[in-house]
């Protein structure tokens, strides 16, 4: 593909620390699959040879199959259901209602916003495809079969799907089984100082407004969702195999929701076919197979389909934003301003830290040094699939960053100023880290001039800007356009503090076992679903313990082995458990340091840590040395009398803070004023993460979310009719990319690390997800920001490209630049107009 | 996949099959499977019988023969695509085969099944009437043979009886001085067309044209001709006047409806540009004129 990782730029960019504590420290890479090595990923074995397990891959003896009957209507009030037609069928062995639920506790569910939501419907659908019964049969065919002869009697109402409407005074109430809702309100949410920003505005010599939307999304991960419940009424124990980001969250909300205890429940989340914030909620269908395996005494499967996937499960962003920046008249930002109408569908079911109504979206100041700032929001319920996920993304931060990112293009077009430029201008300067922003967060590091001139030398800016100006001087029917993004993530929650799920601190852990013979195994909270843990988890150890890589086996996603976590979004792996499988390798390293002190026949005090050869050595005899597999058999076969025998640690990392990975993004595209279509013509990426660990892995994590990122600019919109008919539910209306979408990607990254964890890392997965889509808007907006375009919603699907273009006055006709010549040497000239 | 249950028959003859259509309570064909099988899946489609012609080799062929190019039913996209004859003669066809879905269902997907399921939103029924084609159907009563111009009738529907298999799609051999195109407007690969054109010219050696056909995709409630922009065309020379003039006539016959893909007044406006775009491949694959681009 395109260029290499810059590896060479590494080392000398790496801090240097002595102490071994929670600091930065250096980290080239030393042969054994350490820090910094492009170590070929462990996983990939089982999965490129067809040996993956995904939850449709268990089966268990006398397994029973779910299909759920849903509603065709977004907004119905439910007469009647009958399964007698159903049951009438060979091989239909239950059909279950929220009646039948009821009988268990378990018709509703609690959301990760404290909303109660219908396992299946009690009394009122209130978004299509909603659960209404379940069918539980011997095959799927057969389930499937049953679940159309399922009659429901609807009593349809009218339903509200845009959210500006639903918060009219006549709109039908969505809601009205709670006691105090009396409209489709949700809550309002602040941020900022509002009378301070004012201020700013009020005096400011320029001021910008625009209005944008960022689409309704779903993360759509290959696997959709899935579970394989099984009671065990011997032993008192619920089993279930599902497709969770969080499974030790999952077992404590299914614990309270089923009043099972929670030592009787395990959870175990086996490979996981991409997440991407979809499969961080519970879904009814997982609720639905338990406790049909409750009452049936029988393994229950149930696997979803694709539409009912994008239909139901958690959508993504759904944001209607308008941004205002003041600024002086050389482009000196002064306050920000925003105002937010959020869609959040059926039930208050946003995943995203408890105390955080709108995530964290009030990071909408980004990489720029702003004086004051102020944020409203208002959330609002619909008849639509509830959601407000955190797709590739950390609790609204992607919108927060389309907002600023876009907001200071057009403020760059109002004063004539070139977007580097204007960037430049504004950036919080490297000096002034650590950082508190004006909405309060605390910034841990960044230099993100220097990340934008490393990207504009890799994109060759300046070649494309002359190119531009000759393409609007010639009339040419191709412009071109240059789009920049300057973008600062915030990841990694915690601290536990402010971070919660559900009342559950936002810690992680590692559990780390050295065996006899010197190798280990870790076992995390977190969860896999693509990442590469199995990988660079142990590499981490690898670093911190002198081992190879390949003697350190990562285990994860089973809730009766694996040591309490709260999961994997949010790119909280790294930052968290990555902290606490750093600080556990520590521990173990401490103990080991006493055992090697008892094995060389030295004073501890004398023993000391050498990290290039990965051994302990007594001071000043290097040659007097020891390996971890040679301190792992005196751990176990020889320990001294001071220690307890054996060679293992536990951490719980509860960070301090968050950490603030950036990157500069440059796309230049080129659009077809004929048609409105649109080419990529340089794709370059620069991102700092911090201390590096695995930089192909981090390559590929890039590549992807890149990917997802011209989804969402070009496009991917989960769409509604009036009626509520979900007109985006499949993939031959939710459109994702194909590799034929996707351009050559430019990757580039520097290093600035972290300077409160333990190895430096900051996380990276959702970097470019959230990085790129107001870079290609923003080129797209510059081909044609010339004529006077401020704004192009997403999806850019030629027809809107084009109605901009037409708008603007930049669309032509193929007759105005093409000629034809005879044989016989006469011409035909282009048409006048 | 959880259709419902059906039925599935594998006939080896082109007889044989067209008894069981005969026999079978409302029979659906199976060939390149890629409409029928997501309709199944969907449940849209529900069949108690499917008569899968797979087996039936002879079906299985693209060449030229008495004066046509012949498809049989069996002949896949990407046969057309990895084809040279259809290189070297025939524009239209070697434009439409890498822009039809994705290759996994240009593996599969056959021609012959695309016309007759008779999708408006299709790209070769635009292609078979632009080139004045014809289907080949068997039936109880034998061979049939229908011009394009007499096939589509509505979405999904074409004249073809019920117990009628579709054998063969053919177009005529290019003249000297033919030349033809085919241009598509979609969002994704393996998206339908927002909008498409397919173009064929023939012109004399005075660089007049002789004769002139255009097929429309998802623009009308089938594939649909632009009779009136074929005839505005008709012993002129090609310029860039000609083709806007012709661009315009087919927008204007062109019905499309406001979707998923985008406001009528862009497709239509979209109709324009592709058959200026279509004209000019066309007019300088037949070999007579140069079409010069600026700048």
């Amino acid at each position: 593909m395109s260029s290499e990782p810059d590896l060479t730029a590494e080392p000398e960019e790496h801090q240097h620390a002595d102490d071994g504590g929670p600091q930065p420290e250096k980290h080239c890479g030393h042969g054994r699959g350490g820090m910094g090595e492009e170590v070929t990923r462990k996983e990939d074995k089982r999965f490129i040879t067809g040996r993956g397990n995904y939850v449709d891959d268990i089966k268990k003896p006398g397994m029973l199959h779910c299909e759920i009957v849903r509603s065709p209507h977004a907004h119905a009030r439910i007469e009647d259901i009958d399964g007698s037609r159903a049951m009438a069928l060979d091989g239909v062995v239950a059909v279950l209602t929220a009646d039948d639920l009821l009988e268990h506790d378990l018709a509703t569910m609690p959301t990760l916003m404290d909303d109660t939501q219908d396992v299946l419907v009690n009394d009122k659908v209130k978004f299509q495809s909603q659960e209404v019964a379940a069918v539980i049969a011997e095959d799927r065919y057969t389930a499937k079969d049953a679940a159309e002869k399922v009659e429901v009697e609807y009593d349809v109402l009218e339903p509200v799907v845009d959210a500006e409407e639903a918060l009219e005074d006549d709109a039908p109430l969505i809601r009205d089984e709670l006691d105090d809702q009396e409209d489709n309100h949700i809550f309002d949410w602040e941020t900022g100082d509002k009378e301070a920003t004012q201020e700013v505005f009020d005096e400011a010599a320029v001021t910008v407004e625009e209005q944008m939307e960022y689409q309704r999304l779903h993360p759509a991960p290959i696997e959709t969702c899935g579970a394989v419940a099984d009671w065990d009424p011997g032993k008192d124990k619920m089993t279930v195999h599902m497709t969770s980001q969080a499974p030790h969250a999952h077992r404590t909300l299914f614990s309270q929701v089923s009043g099972i205890p929670e030592h009787k429940v395990r959870i175990v989340s086996p490979d996981v076919g991409g997440g991407f914030g979809n499969k961080v909620p519970i879904y009814p269908g997982y609720v639905v197979a338990a406790a049909a395996s409750y009452v049936l005494e029988q393994p229950v499967k149930w696997i979803e389909e694709r539409s009912e996937n994008i239909q139901t499960t958690g959508f993504a962003r759904d944001y209607d934003m308008t941004g205002e920046i003041a600024a002086t008249e050389d482009g000196v930002i002064q306050g920000v301003k925003v105002d937010v109408l959020a869609n959040h569908g059926a039930y208050n079911a946003a995943a995203q830290p408890s105390k955080f109504p709108a995530g964290f979206f009030n990071i909408f100041t980004g990489s720029y040094d702003v004086d004051a700032a102020y944020g409203s929001l208002t959330g609002a319920f619909t008849n639509t699939a509830p959601g407000g996920v955190a797709y590739r993304c950390s609790f609204r931060v992607t919108e927060a960053v389309y907002l600023i990112e876009r907001m200071v293009k057009v403020l760059a077009d109002e004063l004539d100023v070139d977007p580097a430029e204007i960037r430049r201008r504004n950036f919080i300067p490297s000096d002034a880290f650590p950082y508190e922003s004006a909405t309060g967060w605390n910034y841990d590091s960044g230099d993100y001039e220097k990340a934008l001139d490393k990207a504009l030398e890799m994109a060759d800016y300046e070649h494309y800007r002359e190119e531009q100006q000759r393409r609007i001087a010639e009339d040419a029917d191709k412009l071109i356009g240059i789009g920049i993004s300057s973008f600062t993530e915030v990841v990694g929650a915690g601290p536990g503090k402010q971070c919660d799920i559900a009342g559950i601190e936002m810690f992680d852990s590692a559990d780390l076992r050295v065996n006899p013979t010197g190798n280990a195994v870790l076992r995390i909270g977190v969860q896999t679903q693509g990442q590469g843990h199995e990988t660079t988890f142990a590499q981490i150890v690898a670093e911190e313990l002198g081992m190879d890589v390949d003697d350190i086996t990562v285990e994860h996603g089973d809730t009766d082995t694996e040591p309490y976590g709260l999961g994997t979004y949010g790119s909280r792996s790294t930052p968290v458990a990555g902290a606490a499988a750093a600080v556990a390798a520590r521990k173990v390293r401490d103990k080991a340091k006493s055992i090697a002190a008892n094995e060389l026949e030295a004073a501890e005090e004398d023993i000391e840590w050498d990290r290039e050869s990965g051994e302990f050595h007594v001071a000043g005899a290097p040659d007097r040395s020891i390996t971890i597999t040679e301190i792992a058999a005196g751990a176990y076969m020889n320990s001294p009398g001071n220690e307890e025998p054996g060679l293992e640690a536990v951490n719980y990392y509860d960070p301090p803070e968050m950490t603030y990975p950036f990157g500069s993004y440059i796309v230049v595209v080129e659009v077809d004023r004929e048609t409105g279509e649109v080419d990529f013509e340089k794709f370059v990426a620069v991102d700092d993460c911090g201390n590096r660990i695995n930089p192909m892995i981090i390559e590929g994590q890039i590549h992807g979310g890149l990917a997802q990122g011209i989804g969402t600019a070009m496009l991917e919109h989960v769409t509604y009719d009036d009626n509520g008919n979900v007109t985006g539910g499949d993939f031959m209306n939710y459109l994702l990319p194909t590799a034929n979408e996707i351009p050559n990607f430019e990757t580039g990254h520097t290093v600035t690390p972290s300077p409160h964890h333990p190895i430096g890392a900051k996380g990276v997965g959702e970097s470019p997800t959230v990085g790129s889509p107001p870079a290609i808007v923003n080129a797209v907006v510059d081909a044609m920001s010339h004529a006077g375009t401020s704004h192009v919603e997403m999806p850019m699907t030629p027809d809107t490209v084009w109605e901009e273009l037409d708008e603007v006055g930049l669309s032509i006709s193929p007759s105005e630049n093409v000629s034809f010549e005879f044989d016989d040497g006469a011409s035909e000239e282009p048409a006048d107009d | 996949m959880k259709a419902a249950a059906f039925e599935h028959h594998e006939p080896t003859t082109v007889d044989k099959a067209v008894s069981l259509l005969e026999s079978l309570d409302s029979p659906t064909i199976l060939a390149g499977g890629q409409s029928l099988v997501p309709m199944l899946r969907f449940r849209l489609a529900r069949p108690d019988t499917v008569v899968d012609i797979n087996g039936i080799d002879s079906l299985d062929y693209l060449h030229e023969e008495d004066g046509y190019l012949k498809l049989g039913a069996l002949a896949r996209h990407a046969d057309v695509e990895d084809s040279d004859l259809i290189d070297e003669k025939y524009g239209s066809f070697a434009d439409t085969a890498p822009l039809v879905a994705d290759p996994q269902i240009r593996n599969r997907g056959t021609i012959v099944g695309s016309i007759a399921q008779a999708d408006p939103k299709g790209d070769w029924g635009s292609v078979l009437l632009a080139h004045d084609g014809e289907v080949v159907a068997q039936g109880p009563d034998g061979e049939r043979v229908i011009p394009a111009d007499e096939l589509f009738l509505l979405p999904y529907d074409t004249s073809l009886g019920e117990n009628e298999l579709v054998t063969e799609a053919r177009v005529p051999v290019p003249e000297a001085g033919e030349g033809s195109a085919y241009h598509k407007l979609k969002r994704k690969t393996g998206d339908y067309a927002m909008a498409g054109v397919a173009a064929r010219l023939v012109l004399d050696d005075d660089g007049r044209i002789t004769d002139a056909g255009i097929g429309m995709t998802a623009v009308d409630i089938t594939n649909a001709r632009a009779r009136e922009a074929e005839a505005h065309l008709e012993g002129e020379r090609p310029s860039a006047d000609l083709f806007e003039a012709a661009g315009e006539l087919a927008a204007e016959e062109s019905n499309p409806e406001s979707d998923e893909h985008g406001d009528a007044s862009y497709k239509e406006r979209m109709i324009d540009v592709l058959t200026q775009r279509a004209l000019g491949d066309a007019a300088e694959r037949a070999g007579v004129v140069k079409r010069r681009v600026t700048p």
